[in-house]
């Protein structure tokens, strides 16, 4: 126990710091423009007023010569400024519907072959170690399990569970997701599984002894397993692993779908 | 009437829990891992609530959690059913009014948890075992539990006190021992 209150709720605050500062730090360039508008906020002040101190130390009377006209000139640019913003605003969510609409355009034109039916990724799991989706179709729109799931760059997973309006999808990076597959170029089989490391990384295994992989390979769907339809990328190989032994040499393949940034999937309802 | 407010308050906390992990702590994380706020909730409840708070707390909110996240029913469920029986036995033999002795109960909750579950997805799904991966997480894991415990233990404790009141009436031991 703190033996006070007030130590208790220094020691409170410290702690909320310390895990905003952990988490600023161990989400890497994703918050640097956080950062960079915290460290400007701090700095700009004291940098205005040296600023201004040099300006009028050097002599500079032109900032006081019409103070009225330039407050008049200020308080109509920041009119302009605000109905900019609006127009700008306004663009900024006809632009997002746009690549929306291009996105299932995209996606229903490169895989031309498959019925399909476009859908919004709804939620994500809360664990830190599996990585399912849920989507917003279901049932009544005649989605079924074990069908598939892809998106503009790829294979995204199957589905595993269905409800009258949301279905849920396991993902190819999933640690219990193992998908046969082949390399585009020899056409050699190997197997692709999640892996806890990353969000976009799978293992192959499998690999057999007298096939050549190198860095770069391509990786498709090979059709066996009754689950995914052949042919469709799954990602490029990152790195080759060597063993002591061929049998157990792996490599580790970069998926083609960045699911960070995944938004919308298609299902494949005929395959 | 004073223990079905009780009941409706922990319900509006379990739905809190549940929209933090699902959207707050799905970018406030430690390089990308979440807390498991699940695990602090049922220890609270079993920690101060009556007896079979605790169990039935965590068996029904991880049943839910199977239903909307688990591809198999019964892993949350068990597990958080556990967490909720073992925060009983916690409060009969350690006392509540240390924030190192919650922060321990938290960091042993977390891990049994964790593991337990890793464990059975091995033995259910056939996943892969990766060891040092898997403890990477759960050590990160661990961490953000215990921070968020330091935060939250002055609100734990006080509410936490109400709902002993109310629940166990004169049948509080610990607090005098």
């Amino acid at each position: 126990m703190y033996r006070n209150h007030k130590t208790g709720i220094l020691g409170i605050i410290i702690t909320i710091i310390v895990l905003i500062i952990i988490v600023i730090f161990t989400n890497g360039e994703k918050n640097s423009s956080f950062f960079e508008n915290v460290a400007s906020k701090l700095v700009m002040p004291v940098q205005n007023g040296l600023t201004y101190l040099k300006n009028k130390v050097s002599g500079n009377h032109t900032f006081f010569t019409d103070i009225n006209n330039l407050q008049n000139e200020n308080k109509e640019l920041k009119e302009k400024n605000s109905q900019l913003e609006q127009s700008l605003r306004e663009l900024e969510n006809i632009k997002s519907e746009n690549e929306t609409l291009k996105e299932y355009l995209n996606l229903t034109e490169k895989y031309g072959e498959y019925k399909t039916m476009p859908a919004y990724i709804i939620g994500k799991d809360i664990s830190n170690y599996s990585k399912t989706i849920i989507i917003n179709v279901g049932k009544k729109d005649g989605i079924k399990e074990n069908m598939t799931v892809i998106a503009d760059q790829g294979l995204v997973g199957h589905v595993v569970s269905v409800t009258d309006s949301t279905a849920k999808v396991q993902t190819i990076i999933d640690t219990a997701s193992s998908v046969s597959s082949m390399m585009s170029t020899t056409k050699d089989s190997i197997v692709c599984k999640g892996t806890l490391e990353g969000t976009s990384e799978l293992k192959a295994m499998y690999i057999p002894t007298d096939a050549n992989i190198i860095q770069g390979d391509s990786i498709e769907t090979s059709g066996l397993g009754g689950i995914y339809p052949k042919g469709i990328h799954i990602g490029t190989v990152k790195k080759v692993e060597s063993t002591k032994n061929i049998v157990d040499r792996y490599a580790i393949v970069e998926a083609s779908v960045d699911f960070n940034k995944l938004n919308t999937v298609l299902v494949v309802t005929n395959q | 009437m004073k223990k079905g407010v009780i009941h409706l308050m922990l319900i509006g906390l379990a739905y809190l829990c549940y929209f933090l992990q699902a959207n707050f702590f799905s970018w406030f994380t430690i390089a990308g891992i979440a807390p498991n706020i699940f695990i602090i909730f049922i220890l609270f409840v079993g920690l101060f609530g009556s007896k079979t708070m605790g169990a039935v707390y965590g068996i029904v909110m991880g049943a839910i959690l199977d239903v909307l996240f688990g591809s198999k029913i019964g892993i949350y469920a068990g597990t958080l059913g556990l967490i909720g029986f073992l925060a009983t036995i916690f409060d009969r033999n350690f006392s509540k009014d240390s924030r190192m002795t919650m922060m321990l109960m938290v960091m042993g909750s977390t891990i049994l948890l964790e593991v337990i579950v890793y464990l059975l997805n091995y033995a259910i799904q056939g996943i892969n075992i990766e060891i040092l991966p898997f403890i990477k997480i759960l050590g990160l894991e661990v961490i953000f539990n215990l921070l968020l415990t330091i935060i939250l233990y002055p609100l734990m404790q006080r509410f936490g006190y109400y709902i002993e009141n109310q629940c166990k009436g004169n049948q509080i031991l610990t607090r005098y021992f």
